[in-house]
């Protein structure tokens, strides 16, 4: 029970990050590199706002959504919007994001220097429930709320909101949102924003579950991340819900009764085996880049 | 003579050094029906393209109620009235029939439910179907929705490149029968069509388009009945639907 809640969290994570990751793709048809950046980024700025700016925990979260927002838009003018009309704008952009993510990252360990980071003392609420024999502390809780309302927030945006109608006609046929009076510009620029802002939320979740940020954190997340959104299908915002839950349980489970040695086999492996049965995904059935 | 509502002067469209548009001009009266015909890249969709701002002109002058377009693009103009109906359909296949016709008023604002409604009145059929994914449609069905998708726009100028291609004779007549009774409503029509005399039956002015310039233009009754301008460039009469 105590794992199953632990897979959840971690997991939950993990989903978080990768429907702004997919997020971008589905709709843009772009994958953008820089995402796992704004994820270790917002972490050390999530701590810092704690440490620092004196906020609680829980006010830096919507701080850090603007930040992780803002950052978006950086990300989408500088290493984007000027490749766009290039013939090879998808692999352009997916080299100049790297590049973006490599001086994020230098520009942490210029700030922060190499050493990791944690929260201050007492930052952490004490509380702690009893959920079916299992320990869960309230940070956790907070956790899972936290992605989940980001998450039903997202899918209800964009199924149900004049916003999210745009995003898919921009997904589906660039030319006619443009007809029909679409600034595609202006919907890419805030695709990025909502992406990066679920990802910087991610980020410092991450952080706060584990109490601990580090300048490869980002690193380690790039291939989860890419997992889940090839298992979960790529475009489709449940299917990196699911596949991000299956990721966590599977690396808390492999832990717990194979050995932490074992981790990434046992969960990139189950990721391949779901691969092996359904090649275009869990939620991949329909067109890949429907959202 | 009134100031036409929309007027296009010495327009030249270029795709790198391929010059698609060299000097077109014409102008179309408030509520009436223009049209260009020509054959198979004449340059007639350069043309709305350019006008409509989803291309930039290379040279030339747009005018739209009195005030200049030129470089205006076509987000900013779908919300002033000046709408395009676009060749191919182009509708949003994965989204419902609804959400088309939500996606034509992006920029109306209120008075969008008013306007929908108003077309499933025109349309029944896509009333009925209106929860379905427009993919879901016959290719007839498909451009009715992309015609209704362009009115609850409001447009007081409605640019419609080739509407009878690839459909039916039968689908065909009823496509004509809806621009028949949008230009009777008042709204200005700029109609570019392969199908030349039809599209000339239905106008009340004709430019014949070729390798991107204008060579006769005059009424379009006027051009039909004209020998020479038929052998030369409407060619033997098609049967509709046929390319």
């Amino acid at each position: 029970m105590q794992q199953l809640l632990n897979g959840i969290f971690i997991g939950s994570i993990y989903a978080l990050f990768a429907i702004g990751f997919t997020l971008v793709f589905g709709i843009l048809d772009r994958l953008n590199l820089a995402h796992p950046a704004v994820f270790a980024t917002s972490a050390f700025v999530g701590i810092e706002l704690v440490e620092r700016g004196g906020l609680s925990l829980w006010a830096a979260l919507p701080v850090v959504f603007v930040f992780g927002a803002v950052l978006g838009l950086v990300i989408e003018r500088l290493a984007f919007r000027p490749l766009k009309n290039r013939p090879d704008a998808h692999f352009a952009g997916l080299i100049s994001s790297i590049a973006l993510a490599g001086m994020l990252i230098a520009l942490l360990q210029w700030r922060y220097g190499p050493d990791t980071r944690r929260f201050p003392a007492g930052a952490f609420p004490e509380t702690r429930y009893e959920v079916a024999g299992a320990q869960v502390t309230l940070a956790q809780l907070v956790i899972l709320a936290v992605s989940l309302t980001l998450m039903v927030g997202l899918t209800y945006m964009v199924t149900r909101t004049r916003l999210g109608r745009g995003m898919r006609a921009v997904a589906e046929n660039p030319t006619a949102a443009r007809v029909l009076g679409v600034d595609v510009d202006r919907i890419t620029a805030v695709t990025f924003a909502i992406s990066s802002a679920l990802g910087a939320v991610a980020g410092v979740l991450f952080a706060i579950n584990v109490n601990t940020a580090q300048l490869g954190m980002g690193y380690a997340i790039e291939l989860k991340g890419l997992a889940v959104i090839i298992v979960g299908g790529m475009g489709s915002l449940p299917g990196a819900l699911i596949g991000g839950l299956v990721l966590g349980l599977a690396e808390v489970f492999a832990v717990q009764y194979i050995g932490s040695s074992w981790r990434d086999v046992i969960a990139f492996g189950l990721l391949f085996l779901i691969l092996l049965v359904r090649p275009q995904g869990l939620l991949g059935a329909r067109k890949v880049r429907e959202v | 003579m009134s100031t036409p509502i929309l007027s296009v002067e010495d327009l030249r469209v270029t795709y790198g050094r391929v010059e698609a548009v060299r000097g077109v001009s014409f102008t179309a009266e408030q509520g009436s029906l223009v049209t260009l015909v020509g054959a198979n890249g004449a340059g007639k969709s350069s043309v709305i393209n350019a006008v409509s701002g989803l291309l930039r002109p290379a040279g030339g002058r747009i005018t739209f109620e009195g005030r200049d377009i030129t470089r205006t693009p076509a987000h900013k103009l779908v919300g002033r009235g000046l709408v395009q109906v676009p060749e191919g359909r182009q509708i949003l296949a994965t989204l419902t029939i609804e959400e088309n016709l939500r996606m034509g008023a992006w920029h109306t604002g209120a008075g969008a439910q008013r306007s929908i409604d108003a077309v499933y009145d025109r349309f029944p059929v896509l009333a009925e179907r209106r929860a379905l994914p427009a993919g879901s449609l016959s290719g007839g069905e498909q451009q009715m929705l992309a015609i209704a998708r362009a009115l609850v726009a409001a447009p007081t100028v409605m640019l419609m490149d080739e509407p009878s291609m690839g459909l039916a004779p039968k689908i065909v007549d009823e496509v004509f029968r809806v621009i028949a009774e949008i230009r009777a409503s008042g709204t200005t029509v700029v109609l570019v069509e392969q199908n030349a005399r039809r599209a000339l039956r239905a106008a009340d002015h004709g430019y014949v388009l070729q390798s991107g310039e204008i060579v006769h233009s005059g009424p379009a009754a006027g051009l039909l009945a004209d020998e020479r301008i038929v052998q030369a460039y409407l060619g033997v009469e098609t049967t509709p639907g046929q390319h």
